[in-house]
């Protein structure tokens, strides 16, 4: 448990676009972000009760559909199902993805923020978005209880230094009256900045792989389980251009995907996948010394 | 489980004497590893004797072939009671089915009656001879042939036989390297036999290790999904040979039985450990699904009519499943 809870959170992208052919960075759509949220149903979700994480973004533009938008990798949340909405209007685009999660252990969990790269509409610059992320507190019911008395006790002590605040405030609101007073000098609003964001060079695409492959290897990593490795190897085969549904002898007959460090690790995460319980750490493994070596050799 | 000769071991022996029919050889070690029986369809002329005879040869074991004609009876078979004179007594003579590696060859020749002891003896592994029954020997596989180019003076075997093979298979002609590499295998005059790689007793240790074999709860889903749709295929499409779309459910009376997942399952393991592993992937399930199933699935008359093979309708439905 006390793993769990400093554990660092490995958040990736776990909407790797399905389309990671080449040419995607030269695809980037042209918005005018005006909002882009993380938000959940519940900041205090309880253990195998499932909850919603949402992303809400809207731009200014009427578009058919958003990409270039990744999610966080949820990896100490087991996920349930994913549902999107894109509506378009004259007044623009709200697009809302709704992530059904349930959490198996209690402890805090922090949801790193979901991004979203496109050209900014205002500049033309390419540039990633970032919502807010999200901590979360998973509560067993048993914690819940215990919570309660020192929540409680903790609510008294709150109440005192408020008070405190409270006093402190009125007498540097006083303060400050009487200094704009003095300088009479107008005071212009602060620019809304409704989002985050930093201008980013266009990833190549050897890059983009290499940066999605390091964080398959963090989750992987981070949780040692069937399911993890389940997701890691649908996110790979993602990356390398393969559709679900295929088997590892389709996926071995894609151009390059059968020689050197892609084959071990595409036949390393198959075994990590489906072998047998008391295999499954040795299978974990072998994944991410697979996962360590394709890295390398995408550097 | 370890086992120290391995099935691999079996295969690379046959495939010295065998040109191409990777999928012949394939079949026979997986008949032996799952303790089945395969079914064979093409012309004569294609080592499947020389392959049943190999795999006798390369394990110690026994190998008889039985042609099947028009007038061959039960006792042929399995054997018969014959009067000792000397000894005034009934002694028991046993038929050809008492082998390690049998060949049927040209199994739809004979009537019902003859058909049904084979297939029988195949299922219970004993043949009972006047007041006594007799076990089978073990390991026993049973590879018969059907010749799909001659059609008179055959009986065709109905699915409920059909069904007691573990797998079917089409054998189709060398390619021109493999039949190069024929002329050459087999123009001197005496061509190497097979060697012994492995004993009966191994073998049995690799049953167990198939059985052994782990099968995920994906693949399960998996097998029993691609059975499914074989009884329920209203969403899959056919191309006919004409170009027309067809409802592969229009072309299917009944779909595959229970025994056919079972066999799936069986082949799956039986392939994983053929490749040295002991868990079971979906290229496992898939490799082996189309000869699990292709003689265990009813096609109606309008197969010929419309023209379509019925593996191109296997093909459209294990397609229609994604693979876990």
């Amino acid at each position: 448990m006390a793993r769990k809870l400093t554990a660092p959170l490995i958040l990736v992208a776990a909407a790797w676009l399905a389309a990671a052919g080449t040419g995607r960075a030269q695809t980037l759509q042209r918005l005018t972000v005006e909002s882009f949220v993380l938000s959940a149903d519940t900041l205090q979700p309880q253990v195998d009760v499932p909850f919603h994480v949402i992303v809400t973004l809207h731009v200014r533009e009427s578009v058919s559909e958003i990409t270039n938008l990744q999610l966080p990798m949820l990896a100490q949340l087991d996920l349930l199902g994913d549902e999107r909405q894109t509506l378009s209007g004259p007044r623009g685009t709200q697009y809302r993805e709704v992530v059904t999660v349930v959490a198996h252990a209690d402890g805090r969990i922090m949801i790193a923020p979901a991004t979203l790269q496109a050209i900014d509409a205002r500049d033309g610059k390419p540039k990633q978005w970032f919502t807010n992320d999200l901590p979360l507190s998973v509560h067993s019911s048993a914690t819940r209880i215990a919570n309660g008395v020192a929540v409680g006790l903790l609510a008294h002590i709150a109440r005192f230094f408020a008070a405190l605040l409270w006093l402190a405030l009125l007498v540097g609101a006083a303060v400050l009256a009487i200094f704009l007073l003095r300088r009479r000098a107008p005071v212009p609003p602060p620019a809304p900045v409704p989002v985050s964001y930093q201008q980013v060079p266009l990833l190549s695409e050897a890059e983009r792989r290499r940066h999605q492959i390091e964080d398959a290897l963090l989750v992987l990593r981070a949780e040692r389980t069937r399911s993890a490795a389940v997701r890691v190897r649908a996110a790979v085969w993602r990356v390398i251009g393969a559709p679900e549904g295929e088997t590892l002898g389709d996926v071995l007959r894609r151009p390059g995907c059968n020689e050197g460090a892609l084959r071990d690790l595409l036949v390393a995460l198959e075994r990590s996948a489906f072998t047998y319980d008391e295999d499954l750490p040795g299978a974990i493994d072998d994944a991410c010394a697979a996962l360590e070596r394709y890295v390398g050799s995408l550097t | 489980m370890i086992v120290e000769r391995q099935p691999r071991d079996l295969h690379d022996a046959l495939a010295k004497t065998i040109v191409g029919q990777e999928n012949v050889l394939e079949a026979l070690l997986l008949a032996l590893l799952c303790n089945g029986h395969v079914l064979l369809e093409g012309p004569p002329g294609l080592a499947k004797t020389l392959a049943c005879r190999s795999l006798a040869a390369a394990l110690e074991g026994d190998f008889k072939r039985i042609q099947f004609t028009p007038d061959l009876l039960p006792s042929d078979i399995v054997g018969t009671r014959i009067f000792d004179q000397r000894e005034s007594s009934f002694a028991t003579v046993l038929g050809p089915i008492f082998a390690n590696v049998v060949l049927a060859d040209e199994i739809n020749r004979a009537p019902a009656k003859v058909q049904s002891a084979l297939l029988e003896a195949m299922q219970e592994r004993q043949v009972t001879i006047g007041p006594q029954s007799h076990a089978l020997p073990d390991p026993f596989v049973v590879m018969a042939t059907m010749n799909p180019l001659d059609s008179e003076g055959t009986y065709a075997l109905p699915i409920a036989q059909m069904d007691r093979f573990l797998m079917k298979i089409n054998v189709g002609y060398p390619t021109r390297e493999e039949e190069l590499q024929i002329l050459d295998r087999f123009a001197v005059a005496d061509t190497q036999p097979v060697r012994c790689v492995a004993t009966l007793d191994d073998v049995r240790s690799w049953r167990a290790a198939a059985h052994a074999v782990h099968v995920d709860e994906k693949l399960k889903r998996y097998i029993v999904d691609l059975v499914a749709i074989t009884r329920a295929a209203e969403g899959v499409s056919v191309k006919s040979a004409g170009g027309d779309t067809l409802k592969a459910a229009d072309l299917i009376d009944y779909g595959a039985s229970p025994r056919a997942t079972l066999a799936l399952a069986f082949l799956a393991r039986g392939r994983a450990l053929l490749d040295g592993r002991d868990f079971a992937l979906p290229d496992d399930v898939r490799a082996v699904a189309a000869p699990a199933m292709r003689h265990r699935i009813g096609f109606n008359y309008r197969l010929a009519t419309e023209n379509v093979s019925a593996d191109r309708v296997i093909d459209a439905m294990i397609a229609a499943i994604p693979a876990p």
